[in-house]
């Protein structure tokens, strides 16, 4: 073996990167743009295929509404799911079962997420912007029809806002797997930071990322603007 | 950049800070090999969470102990179930004879530090987290809090809490290393 530990370890680390860089990372972070007084949410939208290709076909947002989720199914086989409450994760992939649709739903608490590479990413790489509007609190998205086939499943990983489980998250993670799912590991949720290296389309500019230090903050991508 | 799309930015994250997560990991094992894999998984681990992970403000340690901190965690819960993970990375095949002397080395050097969580092994979780990082890492209570995803005010309190337990016992002098906010 030539050099030593560390700089072998650097050498199969760069090279798990280009390996990774071919076989997944379909990860978009899409931050959302909001006017004062809102608090932010930030999505790592995840979704490939074939059916991801065409259209924006999985549009989020940000809904108002009281029971904990609604799940509604839709003449044009579309599955409109609003999460209000973060809780009962359990209850909701029943529910999205019952419509037809396989998914695995964690709410981590603030500060957390899922590891990523929960599993093989559907399709062959389309990656998709997701769309965010919003109001009120939760979350709502559509998951158009065929949108996770027969052997995938929807992956939503969201961040619990430590305001309370029915402020909008803190991140959310939603990505369509084929195959097996790995569970979800928690794994700090990684600094936000100021968005001035930010490459995504939406990217909003600098001044809205606010690394909340004062209270009972901790990393969160939480603002206070307005 | 991202880490985890930029080998080149990667590889200056990896310089700045490998010395460091071997010294974290020694803190915590004591077995050469073991300390090589831990190594390796954790800037694994930071590749997995770099899709978010962008540089900046902010501490780039504190984020990175608070994934080997994960890391570390997930093997001893791994232990527990005698079940070992074998991933595509595997630092321990990546030592050589020189490699294992240095590593041991490194584990003797951290003997005291690793004595010192031992006797913080009593202390609630959350406490004793802020006090590992603050008195046995030298990270600052904004960046162990920042490690942690806790407040800093939290990380305050349970700093304050777990250094009062201690003096409650005899604790070595270890612990009792300074930290400034």
């Amino acid at each position: 073996m030539s050099g030593n530990f560390e700089e072998r370890l650097l050498s199969a680390l760069k090279a798990e990167i280009t390996t990774r860089m071919e076989e997944e990372d379909m990860a978009v972070r899409t931050p959302v743009r909001r006017g004062p007084d809102r608090r932010f949410l930030s999505l790592s939208a995840a979704v490939a295929g074939a059916a991801a290709a065409a259209t924006v076909a999985l549009t989020l947002f940000v809904g108002a509404g009281t029971p904990a989720y609604a799940v509604d199914k839709g003449a044009d086989g579309s599955v409109e799911v609003r999460i209000n409450e973060f809780r009962d994760p359990g209850e909701l992939q029943a529910e999205l079962a019952g419509a037809g649709v396989r998914a695995v739903v964690d709410y981590l608490p603030a500060g957390q997420t899922c590891r990523p590479s929960r599993g093989e990413p559907a399709g062959a790489g389309g990656q998709m912007q997701v769309g965010i509007g919003k109001e009120g609190k939760g979350i709502a998205f559509k998951i158009e029809k065929g949108q996770v086939g027969a052997d995938q499943t929807l992956v939503l990983a969201i961040t619990v806002d430590q305001a309370g489980a029915d402020r909008p998250p803190m991140a959310t993670s939603l990505q369509v797997v084929k195959g097996t799912v790995a569970p979800c590991e928690a794994t700090p949720l990684p600094l936000p930071t100021d968005s001035s290296t930010g490459e995504n389309k939406g990217e909003e500019g600098p001044g809205h990322h606010t690394e909340s230090g004062g209270k009972d903050g901790g990393p969160s991508l939480n603002t206070s603007t307005g | 950049m991202r880490l985890s799309e930029d080998p080149e930015a990667f590889e200056a994250f990896y310089r700045r800070h490998v010395d460091a997560v071997m010294r974290f990991v020694v803190r915590r094992v004591s077995d050469p090999h073991l300390a090589a894999d831990l190594t390796a998984d954790t800037f694994l681990a930071a590749l997995d969470s770099a899709n978010t992970y962008r540089p900046g403000r902010g501490s780039e340690i504190a984020w990175l102990y608070g994934v080997a901190r994960n890391v570390v965690s997930a093997h001893h819960r791994r232990a527990a179930r005698e079940v070992r993970a074998t991933g595509r990375v595997a630092g321990r095949r990546m030592m050589d004879d020189n490699d294992l002397t240095r590593m041991e080395e490194r584990i003797d050097a951290e003997r005291r530090m690793r004595r010192a969580l031992e006797a913080m092994a009593g202390l609630p979780e959350g406490e004793r987290a802020v006090l590992e990082l603050v008195a046995i890492d030298q990270l600052t209570v904004t960046e162990a809090a920042t490690a942690l995803g806790i407040g800093k005010v939290t990380a305050r309190v349970r700093l304050h809490r777990a250094r009062r337990a201690l003096e409650n016992v005899a604790s070595p002098s270890a612990v009792y290393v300074k930290g400034e906010a």
